[in-house]
């Protein structure tokens, strides 16, 4: 018989939790939110001597206070009784920082053991841990490991073992004697006084005293709740300087602690290397910064290519194939759409995944080695402004290049609010398909002018980030919320290649599913309405649909075909010139032209010079740059996103705003051509 | 007494009192900076975060907030 285990991994940011976690569940994982919170659920499985474990990683907070949504599905989690053991992680290379929530778990009844991480980094600072000791003073099995080593993971599984048959609880009587020793103000004993003996479910009666003291208005609840009255509240919301007071208690307790448990052989100098006296300068931070992440870019191209290719090789490879099911006695819509939609959706996501590996395993590297938090450095002042971390200005420039990529890129950035209104704001930049395909419009109608169309469009993205930030961040990153920058910067280390890879590999295998999935639904039903069986627009669907709004449209700046181009936009960028090419000249079909399989009529220029006017033809990029940026960025936003809702909400207020932006551009143009 | 921000960069101090919010009390506790913990300044220049070393990690703090942190100098 299979026994099953629930056990929860706890640590600060940068503890090698999420590596632990990626390590102990590899593809089994699933992702996912916390129901009605903007906070990233992950949950993941695997199987050891017989037992089923399931491991749910807490998400990443500081402590176990109830300040923000992290910490109180924390401390939900915990109180709700359904885990067994709780793996607390510390890193040791920052011990005596890290073990900070070891120091906040203790007096909580749920069977701990600790997880003490990166010792490889810690051993080469010259500082050694001796988890027997630890083991002892503590009470619970301690494990150091280097957390991206899997095949290190032995004495791991054995600890694990042990403290299901021999279930134990952190030791916590010193810290009890630190907080009535140091309790100048009496404080601590009063709250003492309000808390049951024995405690609350599973949380201590010192542990409830203490976070009392902190003003904690989660368990002045609880203590309220049980009691019937209301001093808990009366006191906590008195509480002033608790944690100043708690806090202190707290280290002593992790000095004492660790006062011979670890031994140094050298001082750790603080003193920054030369790079690093460069990488958070301020003339030349910023500079390094952005030279690294176009160097990133470019790396994460070369990586791609070789899927890439393949992607792209796919319909000149298998469509041919696929046409030839019609001789084969299918009918000929038949093998027309398997030929469209799936060999197409299949080139999409396999070009798409493997730009999304490009970028994980890049961006993912140079997170792994430290740059990523000089990066939040250097930009915190200019990304602040719009509720974001220093970080989230990596993915809008990987955007210059690639929607896809920008959204992807948005893994590093650990606050999912933060994430998901990174993405709405990578959305606003110009993707290198833009660059593709405006100028070559602009350039048509109006020459040397067209400089000055992308500068527009220019000077339209930044307010268009500005004010996408102020609405999206009243939601995600609400401004009573936001705190200024308290950021450790982590010190460099070699990468785990390996690990790494296989973290990337899993992801991107999830990545590939979805998006297949996304990709085809979208693709369908984009082929049935433009579906006619001999090929002419006119017959469409879609065409019935432009010509019977038209009167709308073109108050918003759009004739029919110019708004069926911008709805194939939505589907790919470079789809514009060959389907405005298709309505306006004839030749191929729509879908075959969104899915670039027509090639555009080399005159197109002059063919839309002809068929538009200039206000109409600035109104048109205007809308086509901020529409949508293309399926794979729908799909890629809601890989990253885990939410149907955000992703579809973002989707319809870029559609939004690309025609009240069109509208706005074509009857303000009018009044100068 | 003085406030954070006026410390010299590559000068040594010890936490002598924080000023702030519940919430940003727990914050910068938990990340390591507490009354009595000593710092050394790292950068501290106009238009971007102090960075601090203490607790052997280096540490970014947004130079609002670092005017209600209280320092003592410390002897090296």
């Amino acid at each position: 018989m299979t026994i099953e285990r629930r056990i929860a991994l706890l640590g600060q940011p940068n503890s090698g939790k999420s590596t632990v976690f990626n390590a102990l569940t590899g593809a089994h994982q699933h992702v996912g939110n916390w129901p009605g919170k903007t906070v990233e659920r992950k949950e993941g499985r695997f199987r050891h001597n017989d037992a089923d474990y399931t491991v749910i990683d807490l998400p990443g907070a500081y402590s176990l206070s109830a300040n923000s949504d992290e910490e109180i599905i924390t401390r939900d989690c915990i109180a709700s009784g359904n885990i067994n053991l709780v793996c607390i992680l510390a890193d040791a290379s920052q011990l005596e920082r890290s073990l900070f929530m070891l120091a906040d778990y203790a007096g909580i009844k749920i069977p701990a053991m600790l997880v003490v991480t990166m010792v490889d980094v810690a051993e080469a600072q010259g500082k050694q841990v001796d988890v027997t000791k630890l083991e002892k003073t503590l009470g619970i099995p301690v494990v150091g490991i280097v957390a991206p080593e899997r095949k290190n993971y032995g004495e791991f599984y054995v600890k694990l073992e042990e403290s299901f048959e021999n279930p134990r609880l952190v030791d916590s009587r010193r810290l009890q004697a630190l907080f009535q020793s140091s309790d100048g103000n009496g404080a601590y004993k009063k709250a003492l006084s309000l808390v049951p003996k024995e405690g609350a479910g599973n949380f201590s009666g010192h542990w409830l005293a203490s976070k009392l003291v902190e003003g904690d208005v989660l368990a002045a609840r609880m203590v309220d709740s049980l009691s019937g009255g209301k001093a808990g509240m009366d006191f906590s919301s008195n509480a002033r300087d608790g944690n100043l007071y708690t806090s202190e208690c707290k280290f002593r307790w992790i000095e004492e602690l660790l006062s011979d448990a670890v031994t140094r052989n050298k001082n750790v100098s603080g003193v920054l290397t030369r790079f690093d006296r460069l990488a958070i300068s301020r003339r030349w931070g910023k500079l390094i910064a952005l030279g690294i992440i176009a160097l990133g870019i470019a790396a994460s191209m070369i990586v791609a290519m070789p899927i890439m290719g393949i992607g792209l090789g796919l319909p000149k490879a298998v469509g041919p194939l696929v046409m030839r099911l019609a001789d084969a006695g299918v009918p000929s819509w038949l093998a027309a759409f398997l030929n469209d939609v799936l060999v197409n959706a299949l080139s999409w996501v396999i070009s798409m995944v493997g730009f999304v590996f490009g970028v994980n395993f890049v961006f993912g590297l140079i997170e792994d080695v430290g740059y990523m938090a000089r990066i939040s450095y250097s930009f915190d002042n200019t990304m602040s402004k719009l509720g974001l971390q220093g970080k989230s200005i990596m993915p809008m420039i990987i955007s210059l290049g690639c929607t896809i990529g920008g959204a992807a890129g948005t893994r590093v950035i650990d606050s999912w609010g933060q994430k998901i209104l990174t993405i709405a704001l990578v959305w606003a930049v110009p993707c290198g398909a833009t660059f593709a395909v405006i100028p070559t419009l602009a350039n048509a109608f109006f020459g040397w002018g067209s400089i000055l169309v992308m500068v527009l469009l220019f000077l339209i993205m930044f307010v268009h980030i500005i004010v996408t930030a102020k609405i999206f961040g009243r939601k995600l990153s609400p401004v009573a919320e936001r705190t200024g920058i308290i950021m450790e910067l982590p010190p460099y280390h070699k990468p785990h290649w390996k690990a790494l890879f296989r973290t990337t590999l899993d992801r991107v295998w999830g990545v590939f599913r979805k998006a297949f999935v996304v990709v085809i639904a979208v693709a369908a039903l984009f082929w049935l309405l433009a579906y006619s069986s001999d090929g002419d627009a006119s017959r469409t669907v879609l065409y019935k649909i432009g010509t019977a709004i038209e009167p709308v449209t073109r108050f918003l700046g759009m004739r029919w075909q110019a708004f069926i181009a911008f709805l194939s936009s939505m589907i790919s960028k470079e789809a514009v010139l060959g389907v405005t090419s298709v309505l306006f000249a004839g030749g191929g079909t729509i879908f075959s032209a969104t899915a670039r399989s027509t090639a555009a009529d080399s005159g197109i220029g002059a063919i839309l010079a002809a068929a538009m006017t200039k206000p109409e033809a600035l109104a048109f990029m205007v809308a086509v740059t901020f529409n949508v940026p293309c399926l794979m960025a729908l799909s890629s936003t809601y890989q990253e996103s885990h939410s149907l809702k955000w992703t579809i909400r973002i989707a319809l207020y870029y559609i939004f705003t690309a025609l009240l932006l069109s509208c706005i551009v074509f009857h303000l143009s009018k009044l100068f051509f | 007494m003085k406030s954070l921000i006026e410390l010299d960069e590559g000068s040594l101090a010890v936490i002598s009192s924080i000023k702030g919010d519940r919430r940003y009390l727990s914050r910068i506790t938990s990340i390591g900076l507490n009354a009595g913990c000593m710092i050394k300044m790292l950068q501290n220049v106009h238009a971007r975060p102090v960075l601090v070393f203490g607790r052997d990690t280096m540490i970014a703090l947004s130079r609002e907030e670092s005017r209600n942190i209280f320092v003592e100098d410390a002897a090296k």
